[in-house]
């Protein structure tokens, strides 16, 4: 029993991630539902649940403007630090990349056994939060200070949490690198790497070196919060009417570019593996390669690279200067170029193809456009100008909902349908499935698109009532109403998929090894994979995406097959002859 | 298939092992934490109403610090490779840093004493910052030392690599604090 729980093989520990993770998505959704009803009806009583959240959260069923704020902020941390990103990397990143690098097992197995256990202290960390007295975390996701300094306990446990998540993702971050690099296949060379493989290792780059920055801002509010020091405290800041009894000499904006020195890499680690597995769907469902698998390779660096160097363009209205503006400003436009080359890489490889129009590739073609809109929706953001109207306000919100909710997590539901079949040997049913990916888009449009209203319209985020007590957003109510009613909606749709995975582990279709007749190496295997992966060591001999090739007997050639006499010759780039491709 | 190759050996293309590799990225984050934690420094002290004065009072200790740190990376590089022998190097390398852990710890009792607690002034948190993510690190450095002495008896080359990845954490240290040492006691 305690060998199965603390497994050393990758496929479970990945699974692990992957359940745990979701069991957070619910929470950080739960939350958010929660939220939505005083955003729709403002101070009217909770129907069903109100009277079980605590006297000290609800009055008379009313949610109070504390519990409110926790909310906020808990919807944020958790969906991002506890929800997408172990997902995402701990769960795709741990059960795939050894699979298509064609390795035994992750380089440092018990690291990672390690790595899981230390996410979930700092998850149980998490939720224990909401029980202290004050509640949970109440300053936002972003915890600035000098409000983040000066809250309730929940903010201690939010800090110690965090130092145990970042933690946990440096040892699988390392783990990730290493078993990329060293432990490739024979054959395997850098450009015949999926480009997941290649979007997991730009993101294990970005863990490792943008989180540690945080670590460090995190002991110094922890310091803040519990030895007295007043690293984030300027001199003279009046708390309560008082000036706070503090050394003062602090630097509240210290925090800010510690804090999005992280926080704008991890955009892209949320993005990036979602754009991996795209990637992965959609060339499966074309049946052809990817256009510009190299380009898309290239980006992805660069993109990991730039996005160290945006983080101030969230500090526009700090006061930190014109200077600092306009050289943030310049680096943003530019880090929208490679994910453009990527997004239109996708959407040029579509062209020619024969598509299979499978749930999974549904919910990755809807990602294009989704994450398209996100991306583009984040260009008056980066202007400095433009973002002195728009700051703060629910276009913000809109815009990265759009890259994260309907992009990233309609990726990750793209790759679950996929890779399904590999770890339980049975196919989710297509039904249910073309229903959930209906009814998910819609709703998640219907929720964020008035989004974008609200905010141009100047309505503040984080606002407790909604906006009704102000004047300029009263027209704006509606908005509200009709997207609480879409959020509950959603959570409603998502059932559909739990039902899905029920069905399907009872008594759902079997298939075999490799049912969407794919070309990387985890479908190479046996299905579920034992442990050790493969039954001997696979040799690669071509690029990741040879679909269509001429003279394969079937219409793809898988990774692993040596080449049998009068093939085409393959090109050692792993891209397909130019015979394959479609006349320009 | 099973057993995780280039744990020991180097991978040609690459031309390092797992452990090397891992160690070097482990230390690539430790720079962008330091780093992080230095930028907040100069930040700091660069804005401080009050220009700060170095903590010249306690420069003789911060040199015998430094010495003690040598020491202790020295002992664990330096010597036989015989089981026995690694078990002196590590005990000798253990007891140097134990010594710097005490000289610290007395350090900070001497400034509280004095009434320089953290809360004093943002200049002394820095110092207690920066020293105490420091002396976890050397904390750090003693739990991988009394690993290596666990498991001396593991075959020579694996045991080999484990020192060589240990030594190369302490260096790292070692050059954390000389940075540390420089901008609190001197300038």
């Amino acid at each position: 029993m305690l060998a199965r729980w603390f497994s050393l093989d990758h496929k479970i520990i990945g699974l692990q991630y992957a359940v745990t993770s979701m069991v957070f998505l619910l929470v950080g959704f739960g939350l958010m539902m929660l939220l939505r009803w005083q955003l729709a009806y403002p101070m009217q009583p909770i129907p069903l649940i109100g009277s079980l959240l605590g006297s000290q959260n609800v009055a008379q069923g009313i949610m109070l403007p504390e519990f409110y704020n926790q909310l906020g902020a808990m919807h944020g941390t958790i969906m991002i630090f506890l929800g997408v990103v172990p997902l995402s990397v701990g769960g795709f990143g741990n059960y795939l990349v050894p699979l298509q690098v064609g390795a035994s097992d992750m380089a440092f197995p018990r690291l990672n056994m390690l790595s899981y256990w230390i996410y979930v202290a700092g998850g149980l960390v998490m939720l224990a939060s909401f029980f202290v007295p004050g509640g949970a975390a109440n300053s936002g996701w972003t915890s600035y200070p000098p409000l983040a300094d000066i809250a309730t306990t929940g903010q201690t446990w939010w800090l110690a949490a965090m130092i145990l998540l970042i933690t946990s993702s440096l040892l699988g971050s390392i783990n990730i690198i290493v078993t990329i690099l060293q432990l490739r296949a024979p054959g395997l060379t850098f450009m015949r790497l999926p480009f997941l493989v290649w979007a997991q290792l730009v993101t294990a780059f970005l863990l490792l070196l943008a989180f540690p920055p945080l670590e460090a801002a995190g002991l110094m509010q922890l310091m803040d919060r519990v030895a007295g020091t007043s690293f984030f405290l300027p001199t003279g800041l009046v708390v309560g009417n008082k000036v706070a009894a503090v050394a003062g000499g602090g630097n509240p904006l210290l925090w800010q570019h510690l804090f999005w020195f992280l926080g704008h890499p991890e955009v892209y680690v949320l993005i990036l593996p979602a754009m991996g597995i795209v990637a992965e769907v959609i060339a499966n469902n074309i049946r052809k390669p990817l256009w510009g698998y190299r380009l898309m390779v290239w980006s992805a660096m660069f993109l990991g690279f730039m996005s160290m160097l945006v983080w101030a363009h969230h500090m526009f209205l700090t006061g930190m200067g014109t200077t600092m503006s306009a050289f943030f400003q310049t680096t943003t436009m530019i880090i929208s170029i490679p994910s453009v080359i990527i997004l239109t890489s996708l959407l040029v490889s579509l062209w020619g193809g024969s598509i299979r129009f499978t749930t999974p590739m549904l919910f990755a073609l809807a990602f294009l456009p989704m994450f398209g809109l996100g991306g583009l929706t984040g260009l008056p953001l980066g202007l400095a100008a433009s973002d002195i109207h728009l700051h703060d306000t629910y276009y913000v919100v809109g815009h990265f909902h759009y890259v994260v909710a309907p992009g990233t997590i309609f990726a990750l539901f793209a790759g679950v349908y996929y890779w399904f079949p590999k770890v339980t040997g049975r196919m989710l049913d297509e039904r249910l499935g073309r229903l959930h990916f209906a009814g998910s888009f819609i709703c998640m449009n219907a929720v964020f698109m008035p989004m974008f209203i609200q905010g141009l319209a100047g309505l503040n985020r984080r606002l407790y009532d909604g906006g009704i007590g102000y004047s300029h957003a009263h027209g704006l109510q509606k908005w509200n109403v009709m997207q609480g009613w879409a959020a509950w909606t959603l959570g409603l749709v998502q059932l559909l998929f739990f039902i899905n995975v029920a069905v399907t582990l009872w008594r759902g279709r079997r298939v075999s090894d490799n049912p969407w007749d794919a070309t990387t190496l985890e479908w190479a295997t046996a299905t579920p994979p034992p442990h050790g992966n493969f039954a001997s060591a696979p040799t690669v001999y071509r690029g990741a995406y040879e679909y269509s090739a001429p003279g394969a007997p079937g219409d793809f050639l898988p990774q692993h097959e040596p080449a049998k006499t009068g093939t085409a010759p393959v090109s050692e780039t792993g891209t397909a002859p130019v015979s394959s491709r479609p006349p320009a | 298939m099973s057993a995780v190759p280039y744990t020991v050996e180097r991978r040609p293309d690459t031309g390092v092992n797992n452990v090397q590799l891992g160690i070097w990225l482990f230390l690539a984050s430790e720079v962008m934490l330091f780093g992080g934690l230095f930028s907040a420094y100069f930040m700091l002290r660069a804005g401080a109403p009050q220009a700060w004065r170095p903590l010249s009072s306690h420069l003789w200790s911060a040199l015998a610090n430094t010495l003690l740190l040598a020491a202790a990376t020295a002992t664990l590089k330096t010597g036989t490779a015989t089981v026995s022998g690694l078990r002196l190097r590590v005990a000798a390398s253990g007891g140097f840093a134990i010594a710097f852990c005490v000289s610290k710890l007395s350090e900070y009792a001497s400034f509280i004493g004095a009434g320089l607690g953290p809360a004093a002034s943002t200049q002394m948190a820095t110092y207690y910052l920066l020293t105490g993510v420091h002396v976890f690190h050397v904390l750090g450095g003693l739990v991988a030392n009394l690993w290596i002495a666990w498991t001396a008896g593991d075959e020579r080359s694996v045991v080999r690599n484990r020192v060589e990845a240990t030594t190369l954490y302490w260096l790292f240290v070692d050059m954390v604090w000389l940075l540390i040492a420089v901008l609190l006691y001197v300038v």
